[in-house]
């Protein structure tokens, strides 16, 4: 019911103002809305934009980083030992574990060795990420506010606890608009089959800002986009009959000369276009041989991570500003050792590729990719601590995730946590400052780029974060 | 907050917040209009209300700060020149600049101009538009008499007359006819109503139309779909379990109240506090619900209190959203910036909200709905539960006080655990011990247990007594020492329970803790460190009375903490009857235990008391049996009361001092005496000299009929809102409003006839370019229909719109697999007309919402929203061309099309025009659309095949691919398989129909 043409005008005046900092009035924004019926170009990049794309590879449930990134030779020493008081320092835990009898240290499984010229730990469990550790920026230190699954991924992905605010997307498409004509600007590929903690539109939905700031979800199967596909009957010259018949129907009505009526005839022949561009950029058999080596066997399954990973780099390419996949099955608050093995071989190998590739294509260089979940994990063991086995309850207080490519110090070690990998003790990054950064990479300052909604200016960093300068490149 | 400080809110402006006035040199700036907003935007982050410290000790938003006639003044009343305030504004050195450059705000030379001459003209302070009691102003004069029909039409027409445009001539009948209807009811006419109103020549047949459009129960579903999205209505939970709730009754409420015209301040009143009216009756109590549609969680591990809080704080944000049009939020976590809402009135609001006695959290083991809840019985099942409760009343006064002769059930033998075929089942390994005697017993951790296979399987009408000897180690702020029952927070505690809390027993009955529950607790601390034995003893009563607690003999005295026990406290989740150990809970660590034993009446038993066991079984059976809602009912004796607490920065975990009710200090009190309640809140909104309630309705009403509200914001009113279009105008309509006694409809009639309102929507070359955003109403606005109205006038169109009213939400084609990819959960569409019914009654699933709604913009319904967006997206195109129901849609209105116009192509079209958009095809329309029909009919030709896979398109098989034949509306329809000709025929139309639905007027107003 609020006014479209005022939604637009905002747009084009938030992306522009924030771009060069100007106040325009009402009367401006009516302008450029007039001037540019159809939204579909993009801005030009900030002189100070190191990214023009961002690929999110979110690891829904909460990865543990003790044993995939950050290595705490003390909780094997220790192993079963209580988790002092002195390290907890009364902070609270989840109802879960919360109520144990004991809070045992779990030393991981899974051994560590170093690689790269950056010298960077990584677990047995990444094989393929390890060989790339020196284009990765690898972040230890971060922390984010919630502890449960739904208040953090929400934090995260939208830089607050609470429902209704536009998604990370979202915000990119709302300030930076598209850079292709035929394409989704803010693509959402979910690994099929998953289960785990669910999952849920709001983490890529538009919130407050119009719909057509929403993630589209491009699902695996013959109907990628929703209603894609036209029904029995219609083929695709029929389809552009009807398109042609209703153009020519519509030149002498009424609404030739509303721009509203132009813009909606406009968003009808780039769904056109997309029933074409769709199918062809989710259709792999182009790709040689040579991709699925990389990325291995499991790309050429629609709807895996691996090929959900692929479908990525080719959405990239053809300038989608923000891919974002969601990967299930983190949550392993029991029975660690054997599920994180599942999770890892079905992700270390494509995330690593995807680096790989963007790299080899020189797309890396103003692509940014980031690895990691909503929180991290606990050091104690949640559950019966057992020579084969243990779990990890959530932990916001640390975690470990990466970044790669889009202008980020390729090579480098962000943070660090306290022995038992409890604490940051260096160089905390909260999810504020990790959003505030991503968006600087962008070329967005990250105070500027505001909605105005119920009276007030939102921002995706509410009044918080901090560019972290140390991991730019 | 990690950051340790508070760093400044630094925002850029969009969009300037000044009016009018920036442009005209010598108009008077109005302070509330203009300077307010404008300081508001870019001064009070550091110089308003809610700063603790502000800069420079200045504050901007109260005048005796501001102006100091004694010593340095930021503002000298009548000299710019002399006043700080503007020196600062261009000051030459960026440090003493203001706004200061690390605030990333500025001012344009305009704004600037506005301050300078507002100061000019004496810097008078006034309070901000909304937040003064609406005043009626006269209608003001107007040359073209002749075109009044309301008197609200002079205040638009004099702003037109004084702008110099003219209005827009009256739209012709059938687009005024077209535009009311889906205006007023979301549906538009059948090309029959819309042929008998245009044969129809009495003057008033628009009048007509619109009172029995107002009348219609279409108009009550139209206004309930609109309210939904303001009570965050929805048919699940939200968060990312996301289970259903049951709720729509509430809905049901909501439509019953549209249709028989509820006034709006008992539509508010009831909403807010109905449980609390003096004649409170089932229906007020089921309007209450509103306040308990907000999200809730049950997942694991989550803290209770901390979604308690969460659940009370979007009670408060959802009622100043939907009644004071104000954003509080902010003021949640620290005084608001720029409102005059402090923290304090926040939680003074949150108070009003606080004293239910309801979880943070709902069950994850069990269906119970979460408390207070409402019985929702049908006449037959109300009547048959009290007779059912007749007979057990009656074989209880039979009986008196003569206790029920139990006998022993099972002993417990210690040693038998791990051997074969033994009742008691170890957890985790408990210690079993032998005393001095050599009597075995059990030693606890915390984590272990010992479990009894089939004992205790008691339901509430069934008196038992559990005898244990104990021995406590130490003194327990919680510890779990027996229990039946799935899970502590996570099943809502359902079962029963011996606890020691705070060092003393407790004993509970639970059917969802804590609002439905019968619990004792010792007033002595239990013995510690020797043993003792502790009877449970339950009378099967279902009231408190009937619990005790006995130890070494002696009856204890205990404190009632819960009576009211009205569902069954078993879960069927396979729990057992266990010592220590319960899943996320505490167990009884270092706790021992050396007997139990388990009393009831024997399988044998005969008697009255078996009669009457027998027979309360069949009351709970019957009560179980009857849905619940969740509502709101003011907890009492012997719950203790709550107190709210003022939070730090918000958070559940910050208490500081306590805080009573009250309404927000900045707004009028109307009286000295301290509101208590909701229904004290209630009458404080409805009171008729509050400021903002009936200009937020009046608004709302504005929005239904108009397409937009003069209020620039709909969903704010606070003082960053720009004023409204037409203050005069929306002040008296709210002042009828409320003298009309809320009269509501009265007013939606007025607007709907008045001749703004039948404005055609064409713009003039005049119009359009004075008026381009049509603020000054100089003709109609084309907006954007919402989703509902767009999938409902489409299904009408095709005469598939079922038009059963009511009941449980359905489930109407979604692409298969979108919940299975999310959460795994299977989405089965409804079958026959639940696909085809009006979209109020769409399943609303928070987490991910119908999708032909949310690609048009619906919310997800998480929180409280007053207005959508409107926007245009490729996927739009894509729904209208492609979702099964539109197809389906394009299909059968082809169909009635061949029917109504026969062979005739050009008839066919014009028919077709006529139903999608009830006019007549335009000359480049009826030749686009002839020529489309031919060439498809001969496409269609040479593949009579293709053309049946169109023509036999039905929603009912593509919803039900599976259904084998004859199970199924459309496998019916197989056995007419249509002959070649006639497939032609419905497929060519079909593709044109389809095609047509890229006509703007079926998604936009006309």
């Amino acid at each position: 019911m609020t006014d479209e043409r005022i939604d637009h005008g905002l747009r084009n005046l938030g992306r522009r103002s924030l771009l060069r900092g100007a106040t325009l009035g009402l009367a401006g924004a009516a302008l450029s809305r007039i001037a540019r019926a159809d939204d579909g170009e993009g801005v030009p990049p900030s002189p100070t934009a190191r990214a023009k794309r961002v690929v999110h590879l979110f690891m829904s449930g909460g990865p543990s980083q003790l044993d995939l990134w950050d290595p705490k030779p003390l909780l094997r020493e220790r192993n079963g030992e209580e988790l002092p008081d002195s390290v907890r320092r009364g902070q609270r835990l989840t109802g879960m574990s919360g109520n144990q009898s004991t809070l045992p240290l779990a030393g991981s499984h899974f051994d560590f060795a170093q690689y790269g010229q950056s010298g960077a730990w990584v677990s047995e469990l990444l094989p393929y990420t390890a060989k790339i550790v020196d284009d990765l920026c690898i972040v230890r230190s971060l922390e984010t506010d919630a502890i449960n699954h739904d208040p953090a991924s929400t934090f995260l992905l939208t830089g607050s606890e609470i429902a209704g605010r536009p998604s990370l997307g979202a915000w990119l498409s709302y300030g930076l608009g598209s850079m292709n004509r035929d394409l989704p600007e803010f693509c959402v590929l979910l690994t099929r089959a998953k289960g785990g903690q669910p999952l849920y539109q709001r983490l890529w939905g538009s919130g407050f800002l119009s719909a057509r700031h929403a993630g589209v979800q491009l699902r695996a199967g013959s109907d990628p986009v929703l209603f894609m596909n036209d029904p029995p009957g219609i083929d695709r010259a029929t389809r552009r009959r009807m398109l042609d018949a209703l153009r020519a129907a519509r030149s002498d009505s009424d609404g030739a000369a509303d721009g509203a009526a132009l813009a909606r005839m406009a968003q009808a022949e780039l769904a056109f276009r997309m029933q074409a561009s769709v199918p062809e950029v989710a259709d792999m058999s182009d790709e040689p041989d040579s991709t699925f080596d990389l990325y291995g066997p499991e790309a050429r399954k629609p709807g895996t991570f691996a090929a959900n990973c692929l479908l990525a780099r080719r959405l990239l390419e053809r300038d989608v500003r923000f891919v974002q996949l969601f990967h299930q099955g983190w949550d392993q608050h029991a029975g660690l050792p054997k599920a994180i093995r599942v999770q890892c071989s079905e992700t270390d190998r494509a995330s690593a590729a995807l680096v790989t590739d963007l790299k080899r294509r020189g797309l890396l260089d103003d692509t940014l990719v980031l690895w990691g979940g909503e929180f991290g994990r606990t050091c104690y063991s949640q559950g019966a601590l057992t020579a084969t086995d243990y779990g990890r309850d959530h932990h916001p207080r640390c975690t470990t995730m990466w970044m790669a490519g889009g202008g980020v110090r390729a090579g480098a070690i962000h943070g660090a946590t306290d022995e038992f990998g409890y604490n940051v003790t260096q160089d905390p990054l909260h999810v504020h400052d990790l959003n505030a950064t991503l968006l600087h990479l962008l070329g967005i300052d990250h105070e500027r780029l505001t909605v105005r909604h119920q009276g007030r200016r939102y921002r995706l960093t509410d009044v918080h974060g901090v560019v972290e300068e140390r991991l730019l490149a | 907050m990690h950051n340790g400080g508070v760093r400044l809110l630094a925002w850029l402006s969009i969009g300037t917040v000044a009016g009018g006035a920036l442009s005209d040199r010598d108009a008077t700036v109005d302070f509330a209009a203009d300077v307010r907003p404008l300081l508001s935007d870019r001064c009070f982050t550091c110089h308003g209300p809610g700063v603790a410290d502000p800069a420079g000790g200045l504050r901007l938003d109260l005048a005796d700060e501001a102006v100091d006639p004694d010593g340095f003044s930021a503002i000298v009343p009548g000299d710019s020149d002399a006043s700080e305030l503007v020196r600062r504004l261009a000051h030459e050195d960026p440090e003493r600049r203001m706004p200061p450059a690390r605030s990333k705000l500025e001012l344009t030379d305009e704004e600037k101009d506005l301050l300078r001459r507002w100061i000019d003209q004496g810097a008078t302070y006034g309070e901000h538009w909304s937040f003064v009691r609406p005043e009626r102003s006269a209608p003001p004069d107007v040359r073209a008499e002749d075109w009044v029909r309301d008197d609200l039409d002079r205040f638009v027409l004099a702003r037109l007359e004084s702008l110099g445009i003219a209005p827009a001539p009256e739209a012709d009948p059938a687009t005024l006819l077209r535009r009311a209807s889906l205006d007023l009811t979301g549906l538009p006419p059948t090309v029959d109503e819309l042929r008998s109103f245009l044969a129809d020549e009495t003057p008033d047949r628009f009048e007509r139309a619109v009172d029995r459009m107002l009348a219609s129960t279409a108009h009550a579903e139209h206004m309930t779909a609109l309210w939904l999205d303001v009570a965050r209505y929805a048919d699940t939970f939200g968060y990312q379990a996301d289970v259903d709730m049951n709720v729509w009754p509430w809905r049901d409420w909501v439509i019953g109240a549209f249709e028989r015209d509820l006034r709006y301040d008992e539509f508010l009143t009831q909403q807010l506090a109905g449980d609390l009216l003096p004649d409170a009756t089932h229906d007020t109590r089921l309007a209450t619900a509103f306040n308990r549609l907000h999200r809730m969680t049950n997942e694991g591990g989550s803290v209770e209190e901390e979604f308690r809080v969460e659940s009370v704080a979007d009670r408060v944000e959802t009622m100043a959203g939907a009644f004071l049009g104000l954003t509080v939020g902010c003021a949640r976590c620290h005084d608001h910036k720029f409102d005059p809402i402090s923290q304090r009135d926040y939680f003074g609001l949150f108070a009003f909200f606080d004293g239910i006695d309801e979880s943070g959290l709902y069950s994850h083991f069990t269906t119970s709905v979460p408390t207070p809840a409402l019985d929702l019985p049908t006449e037959e099942q109300a009547a048959k539960l009290a007779e059912a409760q007749a007979k057990v009343d009656a074989l209880e006064a039979q009986i008196g006080d003569e206790p029920a002769p139990l006998s022993t059930l099972f002993e417990a033998d210690f040693t038998s655990i791990g051997t074969k075929g033994a009742v008691l089942r170890a957890i985790a390994d408990p210690e079993i011990v032998e005393d001095e005697e050599d009597v075995p017993f059990v030693r606890l951790d915390g984590e272990n247990g010992v479990a009894a296979h089939s004992v205790g399987e008691f339901r509430r009408g069934q008196p038992f007594e559990i005898e244990l000897s104990i021995r406590v180690p130490r003194t327990f702020e919680r510890a779990v020492v027996l229990h039946r029952s799935r899970a502590w927070t996570d099943a809502g505690s359902r079962g029963y329970q011996l606890l020691i809390e705070d060092g003393r027993l407790s004993f509970a009955l639970v059917n969802f803790w804590p609002g439905d529950a019968i619990a004792i607790h010792a007033v002595e601390p239990v013995a510690v460190g020797r043993w003792i034995d502790v009877v449970m003893g339950y009378d099967g009563s279902s009231r408190v009375e009937g619990l005790s607690l006995t130890v070494d003999g002696e009856r204890i005295a205990t404190e009632v903490v819960r009576d009211e026990l009205t569902r069954t406290i078993q879960s069927g989740m396979g729990e057992q009857l266990t010592i220590g150990s319960r899943f996320r809970d505490r167990g009884f660590p270092g706790g021992e235990v050396r007997s139990l034993v388990v009393r009831g009446l024997s399988q044998t038993a005969t008697g009255v008391h078996v009669d009457l066991q027998r027979a309360r079984k069949n009351r709970d059976y019957l009560r179980q049996r009857i849905p619940q809602i969740m509502t709101m009912r003011e907890a009492g004796p012997p719950v203790p009361e709550r107190v709210a607490y003022l939070l730090g920065r918000g958070l559940y975990s910050e208490r500081l001092e306590p805080v009573e009710p009250a309404t927000p200090a900045s707004l009028p009190a109307f009286t000295d005496e301290a509101p208590a309640s909701r229904l004290d809140l209630a009458r404080w909104l409805t009171h008729p000299d509050h400021p903002l309630t009936a200009r937020v309705h009046v608004d709302r009403l504005w929005r239904v009929a108009f397409g937009r509200g003069l209020v620039p914001s709909a969903d704010d009113l606070g003082s960053q809102s720009r004023p409204p279009r037409h203050q005069e105008l929306l002040d008296t309509l709210a002042r009828d409003l409320i003298e009309s006694g809320w009269d509501g409809r009265a007013l939606l009639r007025r607007l709907v006839l008045s001749a703004t309102y039948r404005q055609s929507s064409a713009a003039s070359e005049e119009s359009r370019r004075m008026d381009p955003d049509g603020e000054h109403l100089s003709r109609a606005l084309r907006t954007r229909h919402v989703a509902e109205t767009i999938r409902d006038a489409l299904l009408r169109a095709a005469g598939r719109l079922s038009r059963t009213t009511g009941g449980p939400p359905v489930l109407p084609y979604q692409p298969p697999g979108l919940w299975a990819e999310t959460a795994s959960k299977t989405y089965t569409p409804s079958e026959g007309e639940g696909l085809r019914r009006r979209s109020v009654y769409t399943f609303w699933r928070r987490t991910l919402p119908p999708p032909t709604m949310t690609l048009f913009d619906a919310p997800s319904r998480e929180v409280c929203r007053v207005a959508r967006p409107a926007t245009t997206t490729p996927l739009q195109a894509l729904a209208l061309w492609n979702d099964p129901q539109f197809v389906d849609a394009a299909v059968a209105l082809a169909r009635v099309a061949i029917e109504s116009a026969g062979a005739d192509d050009a008839a066919r079209v014009r028919y077709l025009v006529e139903a999608l958009a009830s006019r007549d095809p335009s000359e480049a329309e009826l030749e686009a659309m002839s020529a489309l029909l031919q060439a498809q009919r001969g496409i269609y030709a040479q593949d009579p095949g293709e053309a049946r896979m169109l023509a036999e398109y039905d929603i009912e098989r593509v919803a039900h691919p599976g259904k084998a034949a004859g199970e199924s509306e459309a496998a019916a329809k197989d056995d007419q398989v249509l002959d070649d000709a006639t497939a032609v025929e419905v497929a060519a139309t079909a593709v044109v129909a389809s095609a047509l639905f890229g006509l703007d007027e079926v998604v936009a107003r006309r």
